[in-house]
């Protein structure tokens, strides 16, 4: 396993793209809270109009809630790590090194297992980013720290993680199927509208089916969490029927990317 | 001498299309095994199909007498088509890659590039190297795990007459330290140069399968010429001469089975006749390929 994953690894650190997707990811997620918290500062100095409110008092970054809105926001940049993964892949389509892997002695399956050990990692490293971030933001910006409050909610970085892993393999088995990378990009990100559009046209008996496409099942393992603050009911946990549907579609894409790669001439 | 790789009627279809049609043959250990065939005879697909990158539609095949599988795999060094490397990584990096999956040793690295003269190259990414030393890095990657077995597709394809000659020295010498390796070409000359057996392949099927030996044996052709006028009556009666040709003052004399030109030599010296131009032709591969060619489409 460990040989699988260093033979991907030694394939991507020396690719700019990489590190340059990663980076960029990376600070996405760090400024995002810093960004959330000097928009309320600049609120609170414009006085805006909450009927005296603080807005900092607004408990968008605070422990316990802090875990679902960043989670749910970070949920947006995951793009960057799928096309990480597309490129990765089409890479080896476009040079023909998928082929020399395999005539060098590996199999499809150890193929596919290197890059879903590559996957792993990138959803394991970023889940772990995640929760740090999510930690100190949550550390330096709750005004009464009560250790009780801290990790309750915790379960949205594992939904994060979920969610994460699962998009990821959906853009591999996407890149499999298409293999090239620029196309790979425009379908996955014309994907989520077209589930959208399709299921807005659902006829009203079927409405529920919506619930179990792909995508859909992917965003519903964490809610949209800001309802709240203007008081509406949310969902805050982590369903786990979602839970269910995503890992089924975790099994059928990893299922998909294995049938794809053993029938085809490479 | 063992088998090294034995083929069962493999058939491979694309649509209607079928690009190998029930080959069989087998590849003894030591040999320098020549695939010959015009373009889109089917080499480059058997071959991937052997290599499992290519699924075939029927037959079999067995290396070393065992099914195919990634554990064989890992004891051949195989080049298919183009030489196939990241092309943002260095010689060395992407060396390491292969030695990763074929779990070979590290430390045959070095050796291997310095065998077929990157060395100096190695920290060079593989985009700036020129056709030449591109497909000397694969032959370096498919030595790198002192493979038992060496599959080459059309290792001199598109290099100048230099870079030809390299590759052909660099494969004699692998040839000689007792690896098995199988050539594909349509360069006859090429497979005539360093093969021990070769095959011809049309469109998919087995048209021929020997040793280039048979080929050089054969019947004899003889190219005589001397100064005495008397040489073609005495030449005409020669009871080991099937056929007898006059070409601009030359005699090409086709002589039967087991006599040679020392034959014809000590023949003519004894009816006192002193040749001043003597020359054994060799049938070459070439004319046995097109004559095979042709039988075959005449069939």
């Amino acid at each position: 396993m460990l040989r699988l994953l260093r033979i991907d690894l030694k394939k991507l650190t020396n690719y700019r793209a990489f590190w340059v997707l990663n980076i960029m990811y990376g600070l996405l997620i760090f400024s995002i809270p810093v960004s959330v918290m000097e928009f309320l500062k600049w609120l609170k100095v414009k006085g805006a109009e909450f009927e005296g409110f603080d807005p900092m008092r607004i408990p968008v970054l605070h422990f316990p809630d802090i875990w679902q809105n960043i989670t749910y926001v970070y949920t947006f940049l995951k793009i960057f790590l799928a096309i990480v993964v597309i490129i990765s892949i089409s890479n080896e389509y476009s040079y023909k090194t998928i082929r020399q892997n395999i005539i060098d002695g590996m199999s499809r399956i150890d193929f596919i297992k290197s890059k879903l050990f590559t996957i792993l990692l990138l959803s394991l490293g970023s889940t772990l980013f995640v929760f740090v971030t999510g930690l100190l933001t949550g550390v330096i910006y709750t005004p009464e720290l009560d250790f009780a409050d801290t990790f309750i909610g915790i379960e949205f970085v594992f939904a994060y993680f979920l969610d994460l892993f699962t998009y990821m393999v959906f853009a591999f088995l996407l890149t499999v199927l298409l293999k090239r990378s620029a196309l790979t990009i425009f379908i996955l990100l014309l994907y989520t509208p077209i589930e959208y559009a399709i299921s807005a046209y659902l006829p009203e008996s079927f409405v529920f089916i919506a619930e179990y496409f792909p995508l859909h099942a992917i965003n519903n393992l964490i809610e949209f969490p800001f309802a709240k603050y203007w008081f509406q009911e949310i969902q805050d946990f982590v369903s786990m029927s979602a839970v269910g549907v995503v890992v089924g579609y975790l099994l059928i894409f990893i299922y998909a990317i294995h049938y794809k790669l053993k029938t085809s001439d490479l | 001498m063992d088998t090294v790789l034995k083929i069962d009627n493999l058939t491979k279809q694309y649509g209607r299309i079928t690009a190998v049609k029930n080959l069989s043959l087998e590849v003894k250990r030591g040999n320098v095994f020549g695939i010959l065939g015009p373009n889109g005879s089917g080499k480059t697909t058997t071959l991937g199909i052997l290599l499992d990158v290519i699924n075939k539609t029927s037959g079999s095949f067995s290396w070393f007498g065992q099914p195919p599988g990634k554990g064989v795999r890992k004891k051949i060094g195989a080049i298919l088509e183009t030489p196939i490397f990241y092309p943002y990584l260095s010689a060395t990096k992407n060396l390491e890659i292969v030695a990763e999956i074929k779990g070979a040793p590290k430390e045959n690295i070095d050796q291997v590039l310095k065998k077929v003269e990157l060395y100096e190259r190695r920290f060079d990414k593989f985009r700036t190297y020129s056709l030449g030393m591109k497909q000397r890095l694969s032959i370096a990657s498919a030595l790198l795990c002192d493979p038992e077995v060496m599959i080459l597709d059309e290792p001199t394809n598109g290099l100048d007459p230099q870079g030809i000659a390299e590759i052909r020295e660099l494969i004699k010498q692998i040839a000689k330290e007792g690896k098995t390796i199988i050539l594909a070409s349509h360069l006859l000359d090429e497979v005539q140069k360093v093969c021990t057996h070769f095959c011809v392949l049309k469109r998919g099927t087995l048209l021929y399968s020997g040793s280039v030996d048979e080929v050089n044996k054969g019947v004899e052709s003889v190219e005589v010429m001397s100064d005495t006028p008397e040489i073609r009556e005495v030449l005409e009666v020669y009871n080991k001469a099937t056929k007898i040709v006059e070409e601009s003052g030359k005699f090409v004399v086709t002589l039967v089975e087991d006599t040679h030109a020392s034959d014809l030599n000590a023949y003519l010296f004894s009816k006192g006749i002193t040749v001043s131009h003597l020359l054994t032709q060799r049938k070459s591969l070439e004319k046995q390929f097109l004559e095979l060619l042709a039988e075959s489409d005449n069939a």
